[in-house]
């Protein structure tokens, strides 16, 4: 299969279950909205050293959220549902009680399964926290210093999918980089992804373990690394210079795939030679996304 | 989907009527005969619900009580669930230790709406109660959680001896809100006289406040003007002689 002259590899993304939390970020301003949740969402790209993968899913307007302000819907997401509060707890409770004017909710108030976070953030007001019920959800009111933070008692926990992926493999790094903005262009503010790497992008790809050091659970991706072309059992072909990958973490497949198809399509384009995926043989990951299927209009 | 039972008064009542059992515990399930057979008092003596209303409609969780029902007292008292609409003014008592579910009176109420019986600890335990009108005096008595809304004037002593949960009051809050509240909130969009037991703590904005104004926009469609949801309110802590873990926050035009 070819789109544009791109070659779209017989292969598959492989792709991981994890736990899902939406939170609603607001404040008083999309600034300061924004300031907590890019620090929430911060150092979030991998479970490999992150513990956790966040990134913001979209921007919402004051007519979007709980509390009739500016703010972002942040897709959290872990390996296991025992990590899910803790990392919530550490990072809610570091960055955005922290936050001038900011609240949180839940974005995900159907989700049967419930994780507590106001719940164990409420005992930062040392006793003078004070709870309010509204609508049948309990919002837990901690002083600060500034006034009072909102936020929920509870936080819905749904099973969501990490790891799509797909890699452009481009004849240089400025296509490569092009590519990939067009990608994110077209994949980005969708309800059910988001793209946890820096920009949505990642420059270095990686294989499970390491060829040397025993201990290490990923190291780089030498097949698909240009410089080792000489020295190593390469899958690039000929002519590409420069690799560039895009990781899709989502609340189901479906959206995945649709993102996945939006952001392969933008980044079929000039300068790029093929878009493959990373998988480690279908033996690890439950979901696996067939680029031909997708590009093909295919269900996931 | 079904508009629920009708309840609508048969003809004006000839006394008092208490109806505290007609929707206590488990109704919302009930059909038009079921819930016609519940005990109501007149003037004292016990009559099936069905005798003052002719009750028609099929059961969605929801009744809308129809008829002048100024002289009935204990509406919706027990209340833990479904929706209870009442089309004009009704008598003391309303969602009297209710724990759930959500009553509208389109109308005055009575004294003590919302409040608690005579020998309760605890008035109400959950639950939202409207009152698109005024209300009698002391609303809100012994309230443990929930949320009382008056859309008009409280006549006096707003939230007696409150442990927790949260009146509003869109009109004049009256004389002495608040005594011997324990952590209760006292939300007072017009005038309120702050009692010599509350102490001001400070002027700010209180996201809960947004929060619960904005759903009652949503959710019973109360024109509730921009100047509140996004307005500074005065806190006052107290009441200062019990606990004083409750508060009054009063709306403030500055």
């Amino acid at each position: 299969m070819k789109i544009r002259g791109v070659l779209i590899e017989d292969t598959f993304a492989e792709a991981f279950t994890m736990r899902v939390a939406r939170l609603i970020i607001t404040g008083r301003s999309v600034r300061w909205a924004r300031e907590a949740t890019l620090k929430l969402t911060g150092f979030a790209t991998s479970v490999i050293g992150c513990k956790c993968e966040a990134a913001i899913e979209r921007e919402l307007g004051a007519d979007e959220t709980p509390d009739g302000r500016p703010g972002f819907s942040v897709l959290f997401m872990t390996m296991s549902k025992d990590d899910l509060p803790k990392r919530l707890i550490e990072r809610v409770g570091q960055t955005v009680l922290t936050c001038p004017t900011t609240a949180c909710f839940d974005g995900l108030p159907d989700a049967p399964d419930r994780v507590g976070v106001g719940s164990a953030l409420r005992f930062f007001g040392d006793g003078f926290q004070a709870s309010k019920v509204i609508g049948g959800e309990r919002f837990w009111r901690v002083p600060v210093m500034e006034g009072e933070f909102l936020v929920q008692e509870k936080f819905g926990m749904v099973k969501g999918v990490g790891g799509g992926n797909f890699l452009m493999l481009a004849r240089s790094a400025d296509a490569a980089l092009e590519a990939a903005e067009a990608a994110v262009d077209a994949m980005s503010g969708r309800t059910g992804v988001i793209l946890p790497f820096p920009g949505g992008v990642v420059r270095s790809g990686s294989k499970v373990g390491s060829r040397r050091i025993k201990s290490m659970i990923a190291s780089t991706n030498d097949a698909f690394c240009p410089t080792l072309r000489a020295v190593t059992d390469t899958q690039l072909p000929e002519g590409v210079n420069s690799v560039l990958e895009i990781v899709i973490n989502g609340t189901d497949a479906e959206s995945i795939a649709a993102a996945m198809r939006a952001g392969i399509d933008a980044a079929c384009r000039e300068g790029v030679v093929a878009i493959t995926a990373g998988n480690y043989g279908g033996k690890l990951g439950p979901h696996h996304f067939h680029l031909r299927k997708i590009m093909s209009g295919a269900p996931a | 989907m079904s508009a629920g039972l009708v309840g609508r008064l048969r003809q004006p009542l000839p006394a008092r009527v208490d109806l505290a059992e007609a929707l206590a515990g488990s109704w919302a399930g009930l059909g038009a005969k079921d819930l016609a057979r519940r005990p109501a008092r007149l003037g004292g003596k016990a009559v099936p619900l069905g005798e003052l209303f002719d009750l028609t409609g099929t059961p969605a969780g929801r009744i809308r009580f129809e008829g002048d029902l100024a002289a009935a007292d204990r509406i919706g008292a027990g209340l833990s669930e479904g929706e209870v609409v009442v089309d004009g003014s009704v008598g003391d008592g309303t969602g009297l230790g209710m724990s759930g579910g959500s009553i509208d009176v389109r109308g005055d109420a009575g004294a003590r709406t919302g409040g608690a019986a005579d020998d309760a600890r605890r008035g109400m335990t959950g639950g939202e109660l409207l009152v698109r009108g005024s209300t009698g005096p002391e609303p809100g008595t012994r309230m443990r959680r929930g949320l009382l809304v008056v859309a008009g004037d409280i006549a006096e002593h707003a939230g007696p001896g409150m442990i927790a949960g949260t009146v509003i009051v869109f009109g004049s809050a009256g004389r002495a809100p608040g005594r011997w509240s324990k952590r209760g909130s006292i939300v007072a969009l017009g005038r309120v006289e702050i009692p010599p037991t509350y102490r001001y703590a400070c002027t700010y904005q209180p996201d809960h406040i947004r929060l619960t104004l904005l759903r009652l926009r949503a959710r019973y469609d109360i024109m509730v003007d921009d100047r509140y949801v996004s307005g500074f309110y005065h806190r006052y802590s107290g009441d200062l002689a019990d606990l004083g873990r409750g508060e009054i926050l009063a709306w403030t035009a500055e």
